[in-house]
């Protein structure tokens, strides 16, 4: 299917009046992606504006998680797997000869499906493991910049009197915070989400999506789901992928505001889709 | 990815849901002609008959109202699905007014009193009024059933028929004007006619929700507010 017309991306325009901090806004232009021979996702021209929450959802094999793990060149690790096509950070070509791909993970984070706190790190540990890779920093600014983590990761009253204590000592819930707190303490400009309630409760699931709501007000997001709810509550836009049949490239059929995605699709298939009428 | 269908359960819960609403057009008919025949012959106990029925409409109301609230709460129906549940709110709604009309009509029958009727060109316009009516409803019936906009767009030509003759029983009732005899009739069938009206113009609405429910814009056919407007075509979202 031919991608979406533009006009659907352009009506998304993110209002600067509400945001606490200006993010960036990721566009990817007729991105292709491959595993060693086999064409994994085609075609693929979308934007995802800042300070917004874009859902990327579809059937299993579709090709989203590849796509968000191109954003922030993590698509690259598998052995093989390469990249056609620009993916850019406000214009600038995140896969440019001169880019160092550790910098770019750290503009664009990710939060992974099943929490993964360091292990043997303390809490206090896993938010600043990534604070002191490429400079030194003061225990007192460090001090500063764990405390803002773990608040905006809505985590801060719950392991304020225990950041010495081991991150895998937490709840799910609190633990996949956690991991949030790690990927905000870098100051990216982008967090990557993957499928990151699919492992937690009911109740942990809704305390992230508020979580999520908030952090848009800094940061652009992106989130996988297979959970069609979630979508519809915590996005602003979605992004529909599908496979024409098995074996094919997986490819963006849609992208639109949420609630026209929910309400009033252009396609069928993304209809169908949504409406769960195939699988 | 296509395959088998899925959720075949929640599809056919749909189209039950759908089929018992729009029965009660069916109902709403039933209620008519039998309005109708009591206005035309002074039927008391078939007016009677008509308001001890209303309870099946209404009954029909809370059914269905308790399964879509089902539906929405276990189901949660999106896109054409979600429209056709709204819109399935809104026609059960214009059911019940339907029914309630009828109602409105069959007690006035009683105060009518008058044998035989005191203007023969009055009470024509008034059966004419109900049958027409009759036809826009089974109309609507089909419009929303077969999804078809044009189908239900013509309610608009069909429904300002039965305003004319509205507008002509009012012109009728004030030529009667001080008659004493026949004004107190007069005044009642105005009532009645008002109320056929009305069950016209709840047709025309559920003629606006199919062409929800297909284009997922709502727009009035008509805007009484703006009548020099004509009939509207409704806009595609930018």
């Amino acid at each position: 299917m031919a991608p979406p017309a533009p006009s659907h991306a352009g009506e998304l325009q993110a209002t600067s009046t509400d945001v606490d901090r200006q993010a960036k806004r990721v566009e990817l232009s007729d991105v292709d992606l491959y595993y060693g021979d086999f064409h994994a996702v085609q075609n693929v021209t979308m934007t995802i504006q800042p300070n917004q929450v874009t859902a990327l959802i579809g059937s299993s094999g579709c090709g989203k998680t590849t796509v968000l793990r191109s954003i922030n060149r993590m698509h690259e690790l598998t052995p093989g797997a390469s990249v056609k096509g620009e993916i850019s950070l406000d214009g600038q070509d995140i896969y440019g000869p001169a880019v160092d791909p550790v910098q770019v993970r750290r503009l664009i984070g990710m939060v992974f499906q099943a929490p993964n706190p360091f292990p043997t790190m303390s809490i206090y540990g896993n938010v600043a493991a990534g604070l002191t890779l490429n400079r030194r920093i003061s225990k007192p600014d460090r001090d500063a910049i764990v405390e803002r983590s773990l608040r905006g990761a809505h985590l801060w009253d719950e392991v304020k009197d225990r950041l010495d204590k081991q991150g895998s000592g937490l709840s799910g819930g609190q633990q996949q915070r956690l991991c949030i707190a790690r990927a905000i303490a870098v100051e990216p400009e982008v967090l990557l989400m993957d499928e990151p309630c699919s492992a937690l409760d009911p109740v942990a699931t809704l305390a992230v999506e508020d979580l999520i709501r908030e952090l848009k007000n800094r940061y652009t997001i992106v989130i996988v789901t297979h959970n069609m709810q979630q979508a519809a509550r915590a996005s602003d836009a979605t992004a529909f992928f599908n496979l024409e049949e098995s074996g094919k490239p997986g490819e963006l059929v849609e992208i639109g505001p949420t609630d026209k995605i929910f309400t009033n699709p252009d396609k069928t298939a993304t209809e169908d889709y949504v409406s769960g009428r195939f699988g | 990815m296509t395959g088998d269908p899925v959720r075949t359960e929640y599809q056919e819960e749909l189209a039950k849901l759908e089929e018992r609403a729009l029965e009660g057009l069916d109902l709403v008919v039933s209620s008519l002609d039998r309005t109708v025949e009591a206005v035309q012959h002074q039927d008391i106990e078939l007016a009677e008959l008509v308001i001890a029925d209303d309870d099946i409409i209404d009954g029909r109301y809370l059914e269905v109202h308790q399964s879509i609230l089902t539906l929405l709460a276990t189901q949660a129906p999106v896109a054409t699905d979600l429209r056709l549940i709204s819109a399935l709110l809104h026609v059960m709604k214009n059911i019940e007014r339907m029914g309630d009309q009828c109602v409105n009509i069959a007690k006035l029958i009683p105060m009518a009193g008058h044998d035989p009727p005191a203007d023969e060109r009055m009470l024509k316009n008034i059966v004419t009024m109900g049958h027409a009516t009759r036809a826009e409803i089974r109309q609507a019936k089909r419009a929303f059933a077969d999804r078809n906009v044009e189908m239900a767009r013509d309610l608009v030509r069909q429904d300002d028929v039965v305003d004319n003759l509205n507008k002509e029983c009012f012109q009728i009732a004030l030529e009667i004007g001080d008659d004493h005899d026949r004004r107190e009739w007069a005044m009642t069938m105005l009532l009645v006619a008002r109320a056929i009206e009305r069950i016209g113009d709840n047709a025309v609405d559920v003629g606006e929700q199919v062409a929800f429910v297909v284009t997922g814009l709502f727009r009035e056919f008509e805007d009484a507010s703006h009548p020099e407007a004509g009939i509207i075509e409704p806009q595609p979202s930018p």
